[in-house]
């Protein structure tokens, strides 16, 4: 029997429900392509990180950083030199000005790009396909079936299609005389395949009918369970996501690079919501030392 | 009590010239196990579909049909009958293992946590906890055919059909997919009727064989009975070459008493009644001749760089107009072989000689003209057009023949193999035994001197693989090397000329088939088995009944046994 090859390890927050995950991540996306903080994008990057790690096999994290790092310094770099905003000339080339405070924000560019990119790899790596075939199947449940029975019959139809060239390579068919010869011997194939696809679906098709397909009040079966954990995790992400969102629609929290570098609000409510979103972004990574020392005294317990 | 009663059904599908199925009476009791038989064509599919009325083909219909004692137009769910039909592949429906399970109940509307628990106890009765969680596509032949079984009993049917599950399953896991039958019966008392031509293992396990000709059931009796009952219509009963070696055995033999169904009990016969003490003298050992066809030498191959080796160090000689038959286990390597010989996949290591000259000196498609052909397992893939006659012709076509002549050669061809009657209908309308007939003459158009063939009894009924028996032998005559790839040991045992074992890229024994199948203890014929503390060189039923009426002529004994056995 074939075992399934999974890359990397699954974490604790791949057990959270696919609504709950796609809630968080989304949240935290949001945020993370929007704000331009530094504090905020610490907090992103750090958690980012935190969480790949947890996903990834130790080897791995570390040949990624020869990717990210001169990914960050090409970002930083580029900035200033086409961006002569700002007040702070460093040093003059050809002629222009590199400002302080360009190269501050190509920083903070970098590390919205790079935090981002982990992001999406982290999500990628959670929300597998049959997840999100799940999420869509809530809301149109004909199409999660049909997008089902398409993954189903893909890898059917390749294979038969191989079958029946390989079948005429033996019959001495491909000749590979001119290009006219192979474009008429591809053309037939898929005729073919046209017609052994239809054969197949009415196969199918009976397979369906067989099976009581057709009647009213279908319902959508799925493995996930939404489980009062998940239901603790959704509305805390919703409130954080508010705290943050609240908090710099209402002035907090602000940042701006040009003219000149603003200072780093600490009144309470920056500092709320500092706390908020690096609690949201820090959230996977503590569910998964959670497990750890779980798992650790449970063991030690036995 | 009885579960389904057909009476007097008459089926005719539009613009038939025939009734497909005539006058046929039949009643299931709940908790039986029958087995319905026949040879292919004789509307054994027919009739399973017409019992479930949600495939019921179209067309003339006359009778009833009364499913637990009601009109089966009244009777209510699709969950009631199970249907599981040859294909494995064409049945499933989701990509994954569970949404297989899944994909009944959610038709039927039953809740999310009913769902959950009955396709957990499902998985669990059949031991697919293992996977689960993985894609369909990802499955064996047999895990997928235990899917589709698993995923039609997880709606609790009340009576289970099946159209030749095993057909297109290796016998390891036919095997594994009767046994599993075998326990839905008796542990959960589910009524089961069962289509099959494999009837070796099957027919010892059943309450009842209905036995189907000609749209008519012929025979309706217990298994031990059924032998008596065809001979009693002919003597010579072409259903009788179907039925299970020890079947076979005794009814050529007329014997008395009880039909032996198992290997064991038709030992148990022979050792009875024989003292084996004529047993032939081995036969000599035949001397490696110079002219061969097929050399293979220290062949080593794998499909990526660092994947495992399939193929370690091949050798065989396969001789100029022999049948060679390289039989072996799953995943033994034999199809890697056969397409490592085709040119199909090319050799790391070691020299492939076709007629004398390396496969490698073969320039474009000089192996294919006049050389070699090759029958993929799958006949299908061998038909691209709409008409047989036109696939026929794309042969001949590219091998340049002038177009006067093309249709000739084809004509010839199909009178030769029987198929002329088949040359204006669409390829894919065929039976499977049709379509093989036919792709054999397409790949035949190419006048090859040697045939490489993959699995070529796959899905064929008795009457089919004698059929192909009587064709490969005719090649041979015509001085064609025949080089098969099987896993069925009885054909390769009637078949071949020499048989070869292949085991974990290796072959181990080369020999003829009577010496090879007697040295082997486990991978050998019923036959075999049941003869061998008697006759050892004995591995067809034909040899064993040879061997029973020799030493009936010597020792003057007339077996004149009743004929009618116990009826």
């Amino acid at each position: 029997m074939k075992t399934v090859v999974t890359s990397g390890k699954s974490g604790a927050f791949s057990a959270v429900h696919p609504a709950a995950a796609m809630v968080y991540f989304l949240a935290v996306l949001l945020i993370s392509m929007f704000c331009f903080h530094p504090v905020l994008q610490v907090e992103m990057l750090v958690g980012a990180a935190l969480f790949c790690i947890t996903l990834q096999k130790r080897g791995e994290a570390l040949r990624e950083i020869g990717f990210y790092l001169p990914l960050f310094l090409m970002v930083a770099v580029t900035n200033p030199l086409f961006s002569h905003n700002g007040v702070t000339p460093l040093f003059f080339l050809n002629g222009n000005p590199v400002t302080l405070e360009a190269l501050l924000y190509g920083v903070s560019l970098a590390v919205s790009v790079i935090g981002v990119l982990l992001w999406c790899k982290c999500c990628g790596r959670v929300m597998t396909e049959d997840k999100f075939l799940y999420l869509f199947g809530k809301l149109i449940p004909k199409l999660s079936l049909i997008l089902s029975m398409a993954l189903r019959f893909v890898p059917v139809y390749l294979r038969q299609s191989r079958r029946v060239i390989r079948a005429r390579k033996a019959m001495g068919l491909f000749s590979g005389k001119g290009i006219t010869d192979r474009v008429k011997n591809r053309m037939r194939v898929f005729v073919a395949m046209i017609s052994w696809s239809l054969e197949h679906a009415m196969e199918t098709s009976a397979s369906m009918r067989a099976r009581g397909y057709g009647q009213k009040g279908r319902t959508n079966f799925s493995l996930f369970r939404f489980s009062p954990a998940d239901g603790v995790l959704l509305c805390g992400c919703v409130f954080l996501l508010a705290v943050v969102w609240i908090g710099r629609a209402a002035g907090f929290a602000a940042f701006s690079y040009y003219p000149r570098t603003g200072g780093i609000g600490a009144a309470p409510a920056d500092l709320a919501v500092y706390a908020a979103f690096g609690l949201l972004s820090l959230l996977p990574f503590l569910l998964e030392v959670k497990e750890v020392i779980v798992w650790s005294c449970c063991v030690s317990k036995i | 009590m009885e579960l389904l009663r057909v009476e007097d059904l008459s089926f005719r599908y539009p613009n038939a010239g025939r009734n497909a199925l005539d006058g046929i009476d039949l009643t299931v009791q709940n908790g039986e196990f029958v087995l319905l038989c026949g040879p292919s064509g004789c509307g054994k599919t027919t009739l399973l579909q017409m019992l479930k009325k949600e495939l019921a083909p179209a067309g003339e219909k006359t009778g009833r049909i009364f499913y637990a004692g009601a009109p089966q137009e009244d009777s209510a769910d699709a969950g009631e009958i199970g249907f599981v039909r040859q294909d494995p592949e064409s049945q499933i429906v989701t990509d994954k293992v569970w949404h297989e399970l899944a994909f009944g109940l959610e038709n039927m509307g039953v809740p999310t946590d009913t769902i959950r628990r009955r396709v957990g106890e499902m998985a669990g009765f059949f031991g697919i906890e293992g996977w689960f969680r993985q894609k369909t596509d990802e499955l064996s032949g047999g895990q997928k055919q235990l899917l589709n079984l698993a995923a039609v009993l997880v709606m609790q049917p009340k009576l289970l059909i099946l159209d030749e599950p095993t057909g297109q399953l290796d016998p390891i896991a036919a095997a594994d997919f009767i046994t599993t039958l075998q326990k839905i019966n008796r542990e959960l008392g589910l009524t089961v009727l069962l289509a099959e031509h494999r009837l070796e293992e099957i027919f010892p396990i059943v309450d009842r064989v209905l036995v189907m000709e000609d749209g008519r059931i012929r025979a309706d009796d217990e298994p031990q009975h059924i032998a008596a009952r065809l001979t009693a219509i002919s003597p010579d009963h072409p259903m009788l070459r179907a039925l299970p070696a020890a079947v076979r055995v005794w009814q050529e033999v007329r014997g008395k008493g009880e039909c032996p169904l198992t290997v064991k009990e038709g030992r148990d016969f022979l050792h009875r009644h024989f003292t084996g003490s004529d047993a032939p003298r081995p036969e000599p050992e035949d001397p490696e001749k110079g002219d061969f066809a097929v050399e293979l030498k220290n062949v080593w191959f794998r499909y990526e760089k660092d994947a495992p080796d399939i193929l370690r160090g091949v050798t065989a000689k396969i001789r100029r107009g022999e049948i060679f038959c390289l039989l072996g286990g799953n995943g033994a390597g034999k199809t890697t072989a056969l397409n490592v010989i085709a040119g199909l996949e090319r050799a790391y290591r070691g020299k492939i000689v076709i007629k004398g000259k390396p496969i490698r000196s073969y320039q474009g498609n000089s192996l294919y003209r006049r050389n070699l052909a090759f029958l993929p397992q799958n006949p299908q893939t061998v038909f691209v057009r709409d008409t047989l006659r036109a696939d026929l012709a794309e042969i001949p076509e590219t091998m340049g023949i002038p177009k006067s002549e093309q249709a000739d050669r084809i004509g010839q061809m199909a009178n030769r193999l029987g198929i002329a009657s088949l040359l204006e209908r669409h390829p894919y309308d065929l039976s499977g035994g049709e379509q093989q007939k036919c792709a054999l003459a397409k790949v035949l158009l190419s006048e090859p001197k040697i045939l490489l063939l993959d699995e070529p009894t796959k899905g064929l009924d008795a009457f089919a693989k004698q059929g192909l028996r009587e064709i490969l032998r005719e090649l041979k005559r015509e001085g064609i090397t025949l080089l098969l790839v099987t896993h069925d040991v009885e054909f390769a045992a009637e078949t071949a000329d020499r048989c070869a074992f292949l085991f974990d890229g290796e072959i181990l024994s080369v020999d003829s088939p009577r010496r090879f199948f007697a040295g082997n203890s486990f991978y050998t014929t019923a036959a075999s088995r049941m003869a061998r503390g008697l006759w050892p060189d004995a591995v067809t039923c034909e040899q064993v009944v040879a061997c029973c009426r020799a030493e009936e002529s010597r020792t003057g004994r007339k077996t004149d046994f009743p004929a009618e056995g116990k009826l």
